[in-house]
């Protein structure tokens, strides 16, 4: 009977970002939207409950308007929720989020088998948030994951690495970050997110938490990529496709 | 004065976001283009609670307030307004009918499999002589035994050729007048009741429509809802719930119209500019929206006065009058500001616009709305 914890992040919905003619961003009219590859790790922390009975706790880091994220999350499946709530933790860096969590764990959660997180945030994509708790944690950590199963006191976990799919046997507790392959999150029913509320939420304040670490990383600016696309064109006869051929070469695309 | 919608009224609508993207906006068009009931949806709409929302959970419902279950509503329409449509009738008119009138044992056997979506609900009251004259039906339902005998010709029933449970109207006592009719809870396959012929409709074409015959349809006592004689004032009371309904999935195409104009006024370049740039799209957009606001909060505060335990029969009234026409005279701008495109099959605004034209008819003509507002304003003296 696993005791699962599933870490989350409650993130700007990129969907609602405007774009400004000068390339600055618009967050005016932003949603919110619990971290794309986290709603994975949460499915699957919901799918091994219902395979191998336990529990499921979610936990994240956020200001108190996040509030809203811990009944989505609630609403999909784990049994009670941990927030650490500060209206200062609107832009932790990851080595701050994993200290955090790391004294959550350790001094209010205790035991456990398996913590699950998201390869990676939509919003930043550090995907250093994992390996840095598990190593706060001192327990074993395995990253992109698209296939977990426990087998007694073991995790057997499908690992993509580039070209390959490694087949790893993992010795709990650890912490698995997952990809988007490995499961479809479902669509909360009705009940579910009326219910979410009433699942039992443990809030922490900042002052409750030994010292919060300096940051380490400062966001000094904020702007839209533009993509620039030459449009070339190219014919068919002997001579275009000769030139076509030593573009490829100038662009580095082939040797 | 808190207009804001609660978080879990923010995520429903996330929910039924994400389930309409998934689910319904890929068919939509073909479901609308084949005239057919999309029965896997259904399936997965009831797997999700979505049938019985505001049904109290100990019949099968998930306990929502109605605002909850409007922002459903609305949110689902926006992707096809004939599978809101489908789910308000049922929900809206049948559940809510069975669950404020009926007794305990039929709501054990009625009500629960409808608001677990195992059943489809379907509303029997209009007939070839009598639409917004409910007065002139000419059904009736006769005691005899311990049963009533139903005899007469219902038409224009939504989910009559796909229902399972049929809430009909019928005369006990004409004599009676205002008092006089009564509902009665008929399953399928009740010997001498059948879905008559199909309707082809301009719009709302997945929602199936058909006449319904009764020819010496025996139903038992146990089947009668609610007392003899209040019929009427229990078709009034579904059609104040249904309106609301009517009005989301109104809001719902206005939304849609609004998405669509935006979309192709941002895209679509005339004279060297995107055309939203020129001003008589630019003032038709900000009139769809705000019309789109006005039409939100007139249906939000008409559920949310449901929800107070106050009377909404005006305000519900006023917020399907206002909602479907303003979806008709928008959905109409939305084709005219895709010209040609939105002209053709294939052009979303197309469906919108056919779509839209019967929430003016439907549940209380907008002419028979006026004479209810009318009604209520004029006499609070």
């Amino acid at each position: 009977m696993p005791t699962i914890v599933t870490c989350f992040k409650w993130v700007v919905d990129e969907a609602y970002v405007r774009r400004g003619t000068s390339g600055h961003l618009d967050f005016t009219s932003v949603d919110y939207k619990i971290s794309n590859y986290d709603r994975n790790a949460i499915e699957e922390a919901v799918r091994l409950r219902e395979a191998h009975k336990g529990s499921v706790i979610a936990l994240t880091v956020g200001v108190p308007k996040c509030a809203k994220g811990v009944k989505d999350a609630l609403s999909r499946g784990p049994d009670q929720a941990y927030f650490v709530a500060d209206p200062s933790f609107g832009s932790l860096d990851a080595s701050q989020t994993a200290a955090i969590l790391a004294e959550v764990v350790r001094s209010r959660i205790k035991s456990y088998h398996l913590i699950l997180c998201g390869e990676g945030s939509s919003d930043l994509y550090a995907r250093q948030v994992g390996p840095r708790l598990a190593q706060r944690l001192e327990i074993p950590c395995v990253s992109s994951v698209q296939k977990l199963s426990i087998e007694g006191d073991r995790l057997v976990v499908e690992r993509r690495a580039d070209a390959e799919l490694e087949t790893i046997e993992v010795i709990m507790p650890a912490l698995v970050t997952v990809l988007p392959e490995i499961n479809t999150p479902r669509i909360p029913g009705v009940k579910d997110t009326l219910m979410a509320s009433k699942k039992p939420v443990v809030i922490i304040k900042k002052e409750e938490l030994s010292q919060v670490p300096e940051g380490r990383l400062q966001t000094i600016d904020f702007t839209a990529s533009i993509m620039e696309r030459r449009c070339e064109r190219f014919g068919t006869e002997p001579a275009e496709i000769t030139r076509f051929v030593d573009a490829l070469h100038r662009k580095g695309l082939i040797k | 004065m808190d207009f804001e919608l609660t978080d879990e009224q923010e995520l429903i609508r996330k929910n039924m976001r994400e389930f309409a993207d998934k689910y319904v906006e890929p068919i939509a068009a073909k479901i609308d283009e084949d005239s057919r009931h999309p029965a896997e949806v259904f399936e997965k709409l009831a797997e999700g609670g979505w049938m019985g929302m505001p049904i109290p959970t100990e019949y099968g419902g998930a306990g929502s307030d109605y605002l909850t279950y409007i922002v459903a509503i609305e949110e689902l329409s926006r992707s096809c307004a004939s599978t809101g449509f489908t789910v308000s009738i049922h929900t809206g008119i049948t559940c809510m009918l069975i669950n404020l009138f009926g007794t305990e044992e039929q709501k054990k056997r009625f009500l629960i499999p409808l608001a677990k979506g195992q059943h489809l609900g379907a509303f029997v009251l209009t007939e070839p002589g009598a639409g917004t004259d409910i007065m002139a039906a000419t059904s009736t339902a006769v005691a005899d035994g311990n049963d009533y005998v139903i005899n007469g010709k219902k038409t224009f029933t939504s989910n009559g050729p796909t229902g399972d449970t049929y809430v009909v109207f019928a005369w006990t006592d004409k004599a009676a007048g205002r008092m006089g009719m009564s509902a009665f809870i008929v399953p399928k396959g009740t010997t001498g009741m059948k879905a008559g012929e199909h309707f082809k409709k301009m719009g709302l074409r997945s929602s199936q429509t058909s006449e319904m015959i009764f020819k010496e349809c025996r139903v038992p006592k146990e089947n009668r809802l609610g007392q003899e004689g209040m019929g009427l004032h229990m078709a009034m009371t579904g059609f104040d719930h249904g309106r609301i309904g009517i009005a989301a999935q109104s809001v719902g195409i206005l939304q849609a119209a609004l998405d669509e104009s935006i979309r192709y006024s941002k895209d679509r370049v005339q004279f060297g500019v995107p055309i939203s740039r020129h001003q008589a799209i630019a003032w038709m957009i900000a009139d769809m929206a705000t019309d789109l606001q006005a039409a939100r909060f007139l249906t939000y505060h008409a559920a949310w006065q449901k929800d107070q335990k106050r009377p909404f029969s005006k305000q519900a009234s006023m917020a399907k009058l206002f909602a479907a026409e303003k979806a008709m005279h928008h959905t109409i701008k939305a084709v005219q500001i895709q010209g040609g495109y939105g002209y053709c099959k294939g052009a979303k605004v197309e469906r919108l616009m056919r779509d839209a034209k019967i929430t003016e008819i439907y549940e209380g003509t907008s002419e028979a709305q006026r004479m209810v507002i009318s009604g209520n304003v004029l006499k609070a003296s």
